[in-house]
C-alpha cells in the first residue's frame, strides 16, 4: 500500500469508481517505453507527480512511481496522452470551465459518448467543445438567449460581450430562430450559434491560450499562440502533439519549479491516492471539491477532510513499532507527498518527534498533508 | 459633522492603554470591544446583502406587500428607489456591488476581478482581522471571487472570510462526514508536537491566522449540526446564506458580514418559481432582522443595505419567464434599503443613484477609504 509502498499495483485496491483507472491495455504499443538512454528529462519525484496531476488529475499510485521514477518526460507524456484516463480528467477540467458543476453537471449518455468519442479519435477537442456546448445541462445552467448567446462567445470565443453588442443581439435573435450573420456565418437557431461559435478561428486562439494557462500557469507568448492557433485551426486532431510539446518544454519546467497551487479538485483526488490508496468515487469527489469550493480560503476544511480520512480507520497505517527504520520512512514520505528530499534538518526534527511518545505515523502524515506545499504542485 | 477617528490615532491610543501587540493587532481585536469607528455615529456593524440573481423593483418595493420584511425596513430607514445598474452578467454586476467599480466580467467567469473589495479597503484601513470581515453566498465556487480582488496594494492578506452555504452545508457533505466518521480533536501535547514539526517545515502559520482557521474549521463542524445543511426548497441556497449570516452575526458578532443570493435567476424558466424565491428570501431576511433587533448588542449598532445587483426584462419570455437582456428600465435601475441607527427613517431617495454607491457609502460609514472605487457615498442616507 501507499505508505509502505511494497504493493505490486495499488490499483488493484482501488475501491469501485466510476471514473477508469489507466491500465497498460490503454497504451498503444508503439507509445510503451523502449529507449534505455539517459532520458533529456528525467523524472524525478515532482515532476512525476506533477505530470500525474495534470496529465490524469491525480498523482501516481506507488506501483507507478516504482514503474517512471528516474524515466524520460516525454515517454510519460507518450504513454498518458490519449488515453481514456486522460481524457476523463481532460473532460472534467472544460467542464469546470464552463461551470457545468454541482446541479449542472451532465451525467448520462451525452457526456459518456463525447468520452468514448475522443478515446477512439474520432472527436477532436474542438468536437469535444462543440459537444459540451450543445449539452442540455449548458443550456440549463445558461438559460435564456441572452445568457446563453453571451457565455458562448465569452466561454467559447474569449469576446468582452460588452464590446460586441451588435453581435449579441444578432446572436440572441438566431437563438430565438432569426436568421442572420453572427460571427461572420450564417445562424439561424441555437445550434447554429454553437456552431459557428465552436468552430470560429478565434475560438482556436481562445481555446489554446487558456489550455496553456492551465497546464503552464502563464500566457503564452503571442508567436506561439498564432503557430499553435494555426496548425489546430486546420487539424484540431493534432491538439495532443501540441499538449505534449507544452509539456517537455522548458516554460513547464519552470511551471515546476515555480509551483501551482492544487485546486481543491485535483487536492481531493490527490488526498484520496496519497492516503486511501485509490481514487475518490464521483460522487465522493464532487462532494468534497463542491464542499472545498464554498470557502473563499479552503485550508480549514482541507484540514477536516485530512483529519476526515486518517481517523476514518480506512487507512492502513504502519504501526509505529514496526517502522525499523523511521528516518528512511520519513524521508519517502517527504518524497511522496511533498515531491522533494527532506533537509538534514527536517529530517532531524521529525525523527527526534517520532521517537516522542505521543508522535505516530499519522502525525508526522497530518503535518505533511497540512504543509502549504502539499497544497501545491 | 462626524469626525473619523483616523487608524494612526486608533493605534496611538491603543498603545498608551498598553494592548497593542502584533499579535493582538493582526487576529483583527481592534475589533475586540466594539466601539464605532467614526465620532458621532453609533453603527458598528454592517450587513450588506446582495439580492442578487436579477430581481426587479416589482416584485420588490414595488409590491411590497410581497416582501413585507424588506418593505418594513423601507419604512423604519431610507429607500433607494431609482438605483442604476448594468446588465453585466450576475457575477460581473453583484462584485461591482463590493468593489464600487462597474465590473464587466464573463458570466461564467472564474477569477478574481482587478479591483480592491470593500473587504479589503475596510480591513487595511481599519485593521480588521479576518475573522471581523465574512461573507455567506449561495452561488458556489464562483462567488468566493468576492473575498478579495488581485489589486496589489490590497489582495488575500484582506480578504474576507467566505463561506458558501449550499457547497458546504447540504446533506452530501454532510453524509460523507458521518460515513467516514468526523475527525477526532486533537490532544494539546499532539497539536503542541504537530506545530512543533509544521515550525520544522518553516510553515507555521502566525498565531492569528492559525486562529482564524481553527475557528472556521469550528465553526463549519458546529454549524454543520445545525438545521442549516436541511434547508430546502426553490430558494434553498439563498435560505442557507442568509442563515449562516445570521449565525455569524449573532455568534462572532462580526464588523462586517456580506450575503450574496442568486436563486431569483430560476426566473429564466418561470415568473412564478421566481416570485416565491422572492418571497421565501423576504422571510429569510426576516429572520437575519428579527436576530439582530433580538441581541441587545447587535440591535442599535447594525446596519443593514438590501440590493439587487440588477433587474430582469419588461416582459415575459415564451417561457413565461423572466431573461435580462433587454435594456428595459426594469433591468438597468433597482431599488435598495438601507437601515440603521445612523440613517433617516421613512425616508425615500427617488434621484437616481448608483449600485457601485454602496461600498464607498459603507466605508464612509467606518471611516475608511475606498481610493479605486468610482461610486459615491449615498446621499440621503445620513440622519
Amino acid at each position: 500500500m501507499a505508505l509502505h509502498e511494497t504493493a505490486a499495483d495499488a490499483r488493484a485496491h482501488a475501491a469501485p469508481t466510476s471514473a477508469p483507472t489507466l491500465r497498460r491495455q490503454d497504451l498503444a504499443d508503439d507509445a510503451r517505453p523502449k529507449s534505455v538512454a539517459a532520458p533529456a528529462l528525467p523524472l524525478d519525484a515532482r515532476r512525476l507527480r506533477t505530470l500525474f496531476l495534470d496529465l490524469l488529475g491525480r498523482p501516481p499510485f506507488p506501483a507507478e512511481r516504482a514503474e517512471w521514477l528516474g524515466r524520460g518526460a516525454h515517454e510519460l507524456c507518450d504513454a498518458l496522452l490519449g488515453v481514456p484516463a486522460f481524457w476523463r480528467h481532460w473532460l472534467d477540467e472544460q467542464l469546470y470551465y464552463f461551470l457545468l458543476i454541482d446541479n449542472f453537471r451532465p451525467v448520462g449518455q451525452g457526456v459518456e459518448s463525447i468520452l468514448t468519442e475522443l478515446a477512439a479519435g474520432r472527436y477532436s477537442v474542438r468536437d469535444a467543445v462543440h459537444r459540451i456546448a450543445l449539452l442540455p445541462s449548458f443550456d440549463q445552467r445558461n438559460p435564456g438567449a441572452d445568457t446563453f448567446v453571451t457565455v458562448v462567445m465569452e466561454q467559447l470565443v474569449g469576446m468582452t460581450v460588452q464590446l460586441s453588442q451588435r453581435e449579441l443581439e444578432i446572436g440572441k435573435g438566431a437563438y430565438d430562430g432569426r436568421s442572420g450573420v453572427f460571427l461572420g456565418a450564417p445562424a439561424a437557431n441555437q445550434s447554429d450559434v454553437v456552431a459557428v461559435a465552436a468552430n470560429h478561428k478565434v475560438a482556436a486562439r481562445h481555446f489554446l491560450a487558456r489550455e496553456y494557462e492551465r497546464l503552464i500557469d502563464a500566457p503564452i507568448e503571442r508567436r506561439e499562440l498564432a503557430q499553435a492557433a494555426r496548425a489546430y485551426h486546420k487539424d484540431p486532431l493534432g491538439y495532443l502533439a501540441t499538449l505534449r510539446g507544452w509539456l517537455v518544454s522548458e516554460a513547464y519546467t519552470a511551471r515546476i519549479e515555480r509551483g501551482k497551487a492544487l485546486p481543491n479538485r485535483l487536492f481531493v483526488s490527490a488526498l484520496f491516492v496519497d492516503v486511501l490508496d485509490r481514487e475518490p468515487t464521483a460522487e465522493e469527489a464532487e462532494t468534497l471539491r463542491g464542499a472545498l469550493d464554498g470557502l473563499g480560503d479552503s485550508r480549514p476544511l482541507r484540514a477536516v477532510v485530512v483529519r476526515m480520512l486518517l481517523d476514518s480507520g480506512q487507512v492502513e497505517l504502519p504501526a509505529k513499532a514496526s517502522l525499523a527504520d523511521p528516518t528512511a520512512w520519513v524521508a519517502a514520505q517527504f518524497e511522496r507527498l511533498l515531491g522533494r528530499t527532506a533537509t538534514s534538518d527536517e529530517l532531524r526534527v521529525f525523527v527526534e518527534a517520532f521517537h516522542e511518545p505521543a508522535c505516530n505515523p499519522r502525525t508526522i502524515l497530518q503535518v505533511l498533508l497540512s504543509d502549504p506545499a502539499y497544497h501545491r504542485y | 459633522m462626524s469626525e473619523a477617528i483616523s487608524r494612526r490615532e486608533l493605534l496611538r491610543r491603543a498603545a498608551l492603554l498598553g494592548v497593542l501587540t502584533p499579535s493582538w493587532l493582526a487576529s483583527g481585536a481592534l475589533a475586540g470591544p466594539l466601539a464605532p469607528l467614526v465620532q458621532g455615529r453609533k453603527t458598528k456593524r454592517v450587513v450588506l446583502i446582495a439580492f442578487a440573481g436579477g430581481v426587479r423593483t416589482r416584485e420588490t418595493l414595488g409590491a411590497p406587500e410581497g416582501v413585507p420584511n424588506m418593505a418594513a425596513l423601507a419604512r423604519e430607514g431610507v429607500t433607494f428607489s431609482r438605483l442604476r445598474t448594468s446588465n453585466l452578467g450576475h457575477f460581473g454586476a453583484s462584485m461591482s456591488i463590493f468593489t464600487g467599480v462597474s465590473e464587466p466580467r464573463g458570466i461564467r467567469d472564474n477569477q478574481r476581478g482587478p479591483d480592491p473589495t470593500l473587504f479589503e479597503y475596510l480591513r487595511k484601513d481599519l485593521g480588521f482581522g479576518q475573522g471581523d470581515v465574512w461573507v455567506t453566498t449561495s452561488g458556489g465556487a464562483q462567488q468566493t471571487n468576492y473575498s478579495y480582488g488581485l489589486h496589489a496594494d490590497y489582495g488575500a492578506r484582506y480578504g474576507a472570510t467566505i463561506l458558501d452555504g449550499d457547497g458546504i452545508f447540504n446533506a452530501k457533505f454532510k453524509g460523507l462526514l458521518d460515513t467516514f466518521g468526523r475527525p477526532k480533536p486533537e490532544s494539546p501535547e499532539r497539536a503542541a508536537l504537530s506545530e512543533r514539526l509544521r515550525r520544522g517545515l518553516g510553515s507555521g502559520a502566525s498565531a492569528a491566522e492559525r486562529e482564524n482557521l481553527e475557528r472556521v474549521e469550528r465553526y463549519i463542524l458546529d454549524e454543520l449540526t445545525r438545521g442549516t445543511t436541511g434547508i430546502s426548497g426553490a430558494n434553498a441556497g439563498d435560505a442557507k446564506a442568509l442563515r449562516l449570516a445570521r449565525n455569524l452575526l449573532t455568534i462572532f458578532k462580526p464588523r462586517v458580514v456580506g450575503v450574496v443570493l442568486q436563486n431569483a435567476d430560476i426566473a429564466h424558466g418561470s415568473f412564478n418559481a421566481y416570485s416565491e424565491v422572492v418571497r421565501r428570501n423576504d422571510v429569510a431576511l426576516g429572520e437575519l432582522v428579527a436576530a439582530i433587533k433580538e441581541d441587545e448588542e447587535l440591535r442599535d449598532s447594525t446596519a443593514v443595505f438590501v440590493l439587487p445587483e440588477f433587474g430582469r426584462d419588461r416582459d415575459l419570455n415564451s417561457r413565461r419567464g423572466l431573461d435580462h437582456g433587454d435594456g428595459s428600465d426594469d433591468l438597468n435601475y433597482v431599488a435598495g434599503v438601507a437601515w440603521g441607527p445612523d440613517f433617516r427613517r421613512g425616508h425615500e431617495v427617488t434621484e437616481d443613484l448608483r449600485t457601485i454607491d454602496f461600498t464607498p457609502t459603507i466605508c464612509s460609514l467606518f471611516g475608511a477609504k475606498a481610493p479605486m472605487a468610482k461610486g459615491a457615498v449615498l446621499r440621503g442616507l445620513f440622519s
